[in-house]
């Protein structure tokens, strides 16, 4: 009970060392913080991945797929090539369903249209095709997909029409087991992760994203409760290795039994597999040599992971409580062992197989989670530690502001001066500028703004217009806060604006917890923009190289940056010139790609940066600007 | 959130004024928008606003079933008591939904006003009450004294804190009962300050009819209205009780005759007391009964019932005795955090109660840390809410943590407070500087 009734709390020893060192414990935190993080893929911190579903196991039999039965594999891939190349740019939708209901499935397609949200009138269509397996041991009430995103041959993403072919094959073999218990559905999906999020949008009932922008149309046929799925992205006949995708929609990961799983058949089946194209297994490697894989591994998952955008269409299952990763398998260059195909197919086959024995839907094991390697994990309890430190820098912060704020009014001890404390806080234009900047925010979001400045500059393209609009109204906003605080607020003169400095250092913590809640990954990342400048700010007379180095992390700033590392690492050879034009059109690019993202399928990057980060940022710029009396002068008062 | 603006002269007292317009302007229009736009409706489903005791759903259900003839109390949907339930049915019949919105934006402002002018009776009576001890206490007492401006600033911290609470703001937009049961409350509060036994008795029940936890409140009455003269007290304690039983029994009556039978009393307070609704909300029943083994559940109802209604009421009256007012506070706000349905409404009522308290905030040392944990929590509850329930990804353990964390931070509050009236009533007797041999001494609470 000490800890409630002990009146010594907030003046004792530890408290006042923590006080007053304050900046120094926060840049300690904030270095333990970044250390603890990498040390995060070394083996001591990572455990190895276990299966934690029993259920899932009996998949891991032999497989049975073969090319002896039925048609070959070789069969439907020349079939479909010809096919594919007849259509140069569109899919073959009778094709397909004909093949799917020769495979004696039941055969559906479904047609869905976008009213492409920044320009009037633009209207895209599309047609999904899908064939369902009704289980013969159990009444349609669970289901599984395995989905292949079509792709014409004029497609600028590499083709996964052999996928396609094992598409068929499996659908060709499974139909003939009689162990199933679950549906299965194979879905071809057209134009990417639109038509995947439609699909799912019908199947559920539902809309993610803002209503009337992406509509899904209706479905004529369904299966049960989708348990999980397997997104299929095979690039060649000859394939070098399976690289696991998990990333999905604002960061959310799938469970990571089905991930072991993946892993674990293509072990089994002696394909080579990969998590962000690096192998996993320390054979063969020394212990230097394998930390700095490891990290490399996880530091690139969390690159993946903080944009929000799903590498693949697995990612727009997550939403929906539905399990499912992609598995891309890339062509094998030049000669030597290669991966059939079939061999991927029987891993597919025991994935299935598994996943139908399934008697609850995923729960247990891990949803959070950072993978250094193929089969070794961090989980949230090791990883959440380094943003606390972060956070807990900001917090340390603001109680330290805090205390000291009013411990120095506490020196007359009298409660009649504690009238002078609360006047001095000044309330009124603190809560002005906190509710402007939110509002500024609210403007700013993708589904108001963005109409506006497409509608305003007409005759440019759109993410050009879109990043003339942001961009001039930040810089006036930029321009125009030190002069308004300067000038208007002359009256309202004080030693120091503590209450509006708390607000923001709180805002920014809390703001950031709970966004690595659902993202860490993004939530870690911006805190270590954030964390520093904010750490270096004062309540009252800012340096000028404070100020400055708030500039550099302005959203829009920050965004230009990383653009700019993003081509330069890309284009190494450009001219500095074209690099520039580069760098301003892929930011451009890059925040009509968020906004439409932010109306089609609902990802928050757009609109956390827009509602979190830009109102904070904009109340630190206030801060900075705020007139204050010099602090002799006010003693002598 | 303790702070604000302070006036020192009486031109900034009329301020004061205005910015009381000011205020109730703007939470009356916050409060109209956000009913009016899609926000209202999202709101009234959250967990943390709305439980089966006290959801405007559940009230329309039952009245249309009262309305066919059908006995709400039958199935498991109503637990109003049948004197709401005539009334409900009384005003949704001639009022249309925008109109029953005005009703509920309109008792909020008249609990705002009843909780000023409590707060201002409450904090004339402590200065002349000072003036008239002056002499008794230390001679360094000068620097605790309340200053005379309290009694115009702090009820107008009452009022804004009521008004643009965030809590009452949601509970009152989602339409929920607790906002006639704080009214009931602020009501009951008043009659304490005024020393009226009638009303005080008549709203404590009217108050405590559909919940029966805040009936503790009668303790803080009993002190208020007992007469002077210390012969009469247990008489004038008597006097009291017997008069809000009474009442009780009354109200029961008119229940019992509006639906001619008793099935009401299992689902009104059978309800309460058993805990028979697990659904997730910010207390503390509802993960520990899903978790725990058929076999002890009554044990622990009654463990649980016992802290949440009674365990506090003796000793608090008894340390408390000379404030009833912050004995009511702090028993509303215990009640708050250990009852078997809280709604964030509750806690936004007893927050509001506060500034009428503000001379203890000098000695209050965790208000910081307090809020903060606040905030966060009301910020993060929201956000486990939607791991747990859309995404499936996090699971009860995650939003049982916040809600633990609200509860503590809650309790960290209430003691910090009571702490506060103890250290202030040691400094006026013995001075601020605690000294003991020379070294500076630390205060225990034992």
């Amino acid at each position: 009970m000490g800890l409630l009734t002990d009146p010594s709390v907030g003046h004792g020893a530890l408290t006042s060392i923590f006080v007053r060192h304050h900046n120094r414990f926060c840049i300690l935190m904030y270095i333990a913080s970044v250390v603890l993080f990498c040390m995060l893929a070394h083996d001591s911190f990572s455990s190895q991945t276990y299966f934690s579903e029993n259920a899932l196991l009996p998949g891991l039999v032999k497989g049975q797929l073969n090319d002896n039965t039925g048609s070959s594999f070789k069969d439907h891939y020349r079939e479909l090539k010809a096919e594919a190349q007849y259509f140069e740019t569109e899919t073959p939708h009778s094709y397909l369903i004909s093949k799917f209901k020769n495979l004696r499935l039941e055969t559906y397609s479904h047609n869905f249209t976008l009213n492409y949200p920044l320009k009037k009138n633009t209207k895209y269509t599309g047609r999904n095709v899908y064939g369902i397996l009704r289980a013969p041991r159990s009444a349609s009430i669970e289901s599984i997909v395995l989905s292949i995103p079509y792709r014409a041959p004029s497609s600028v993403f590499p083709n996964t029409l052999p996928g396609l072919a094992v598409m068929f094959q499996i659908a060709q073999f499974f139909r003939q087991q009689m162990y199933w218990a679950k549906d299965i559905i194979f879905l071809v999906t057209e134009h990417e992760q639109l038509g995947m999020q439609a699909w799912l949008e019908a199947y559920h009932g539902t809309c993610c994203g803002s209503p009337g922008v992406l509509d899904s149309g209706k479905l004529s046929g369904r299966a049960g409760a989708i348990q999980a799925a397997i997104n299929l992205e095979i690039h060649s006949e000859k394939i070098d290795h399976i690289d696991i995708k998990l990333s999905g929609l604002n960061g959310q990961l799938p469970n990571l039994d089905l991930v072991n799983l993946a892993h674990r058949l293509c072990n089994k089946e002696s394909v080579r597999h990969t998590f962000n194209n690096v192998d996993g297994g320390a054979i063969g490697r020394n212990k230097v040599n394998t930390y700095y894989t490891n990290l490399s591994t996880m530091l690139s998952m969390v690159m993946t992971q903080a944009t929000g955008v799903p590498d693949g269409n697995h990612g727009l299952f997550h939403r929906f409580g539905i399990e499912a990763i992609t598995l891309e398998g890339y062509e094998k260059k030049g000669r030597g062992i290669y991966v059939s195909v079939l061999q991927v197919g029987r891993v597919i086959e025991g994935m299935f197989r598994s996943l139908n024995n399934l008697l609850e839907r995923f729960h247990q094991s891990f949803f959070f989670y950072l993978l250094p390697s193929t089969d070794r994990y961090v989980s949230i309890g090791l990883y959440m530690p380094c943003l606390v430190l972060l956070v807990g820098a900001l917090f340390l912060k603001a109680f330290s502001t805090w205390i000291q704020h009013s411990s120095e009014h506490k020196l007359g001890d009298s409660l009649s001066k504690q009238a002078t404390i609360s006047e001095h806080l000044n309330v009124g234009v603190v809560s002005l500028i906190t509710l402007g900047t939110h509002v500024l925010g609210l403007i700013l979001l993708p589904n108001f703004a963005p109409a506006y400045f497409t509608y305003f500059w007409d005759h440019i393209s759109t993410h050009r217009a879109l990043l003339m609009g942001y961009g001039l109204l930040s810089f006036i906003i930029v321009c125009i806060m030190p002069i308004l605080m300067k000038k208007c607020l002359n009256s309202f003169k004080v030693s120091n604006w503590v209450l509006l400095h708390v607000i923001c250092l709180l805002e920014l913590g809390i703001g950031l917890l709970c966004v690595s809640m659902h993202n860490f990954s993004l939530g870690y990342l911006t805190a270590l923009v954030y964390v520093l400048p904010a750490i270096f700010t004062s309540s009252s007379q800012n340096k000028i190289g404070v100020k400055f180095l708030w500039l550099l992390v302005h959203p829009m700033c920050s965004l230009i940056w990383i653009t700019a590392i993003i081509t330069y690492m890309a284009y190494p050879e450009l001219q500095i010139v074209d690099y520039l034009t580069k760098v301003i059109e892929a930011s451009g690019q890059w925040m009509a790609l968020s906004t439409v993202d932010n109306l089609v399928y609902g990802n928050w990057a757009f609109s956390i940066s827009v509602l979190l980060l830009l109102p904070v940022w904009t109340s630190f710029w206030c801060l900075m600007f705020l007139p204050t009396n010099l602090p002799q002068k006010y003693k002598t008062e | 959130m303790f702070i604000a603006l302070s006036p020192k002269s009486i031109i900034e007292y009329l301020f004061m004024d205005k910015l009381l317009f000011f205020v109730c302007f703007i939470g009356i229009l916050v409060r109209i928008y956000l009913s009016s736009s899609d926000f209202g409706s999202s709101i009234a489903d959250r967990v943390e606003v709305s439980t089966p005791l006290n959801s405007w759903k559940r009230v329309i259900e039952g009245v249309s079933l009262y309305n066919e003839n059908i006995n709400p109390y039958e199935g498991d949907l109503f637990h109003e008591t049948p004197l709401a339930l005539v009334f409900f049915s009384y005003l949704t019949s001639i009022l249309s939904d925008f109109y029953v919105t005005l009703v509920f934006i309109g008792c909020d402002i008249l609990t705002a006003f009843v909780l000023y002018s409590t707060s201002k009776i409450y904090t004339k009576n402590l200065i002349i009450q000072q003036t008239k001890t002056k002499n008794i206490y230390n001679k360094e007492f000068n620097k605790l004294l309340i200053p005379d401006d309290f009694s115009v600033i702090n009820p107008v911290y009452v009022c804004s804190v009521y008004m643009l609470n965030p809590y009452t703001v949601f509970s009152c937009i989602a339409r929920t009962t607790t906002v006639f049961n704080n009214l009931f409350l602020a009501l009951c509060l008043y009659a304490m300050v005024k020393r009226q036994r009638l009303l005080g008795c008549l709203s404590l029940v009217l108050a405590s009819l559909p919940t029966f936890y805040t009936f503790g409140l009668v303790a803080p009455l009993m002190i208020s209205c007992a007469s002077t003269d210390s012969k009469k007290k247990t008489g004038s304690f008597l006097i009291t009780f017997l008069t809000c039983v009474a009442i009780s029994c009354t109200f029961l009556y008119i229940c019992y005759t509006i639906m001619n039978e008793w099935t009401f009393l299992d689902s009104v307070y059978g309800f309460i007391l058993n805990v028979r609704d697990l659904k997730p909300n910010i207390g503390l029943f509802w993960y520990f009964f899903t978790e725990m083994f058929e076999h002890f559940r009554a044990l622990f109802v009654c463990a649980f019932q016992l802290n949440a209604s009674i365990l506090y009421v003796v000793p608090l009256s008894i340390r408390l005795r000379h404030d009833p007012l912050l004995l009511a506070t702090s028993l509303l706000a215990l009640t708050a955090v250990f009852k078997s349905y809280p709604s964030i409404g509750d806690v936004g009522f007893y927050l509001s109660l506060l500034p009428i308290h503000r001379h203890l905030f000098y000695f209050m040392q965790q208000a910081f840390i307090v809020s903060c944990f606040f905030v966060g929590c009301t910020v993060f509850a929201p956000t486990v809410w939607h791991l747990w329930i859309y995404s499936r990804s996090a699971n009860a353990n995650f939003y049982f943590g916040v809600t633990l964390a609200f509860a503590t931070t809650q309790i960290f509050l209430i003691t910090d407070l009571l702490f506060a009236y103890i250290k202030r009533e040691f400094a006026l007797k013995h001075g601020m500087k605690r000294m003991i041999n020379g070294k500076e001494a630390r205060l225990m609470l034992d």
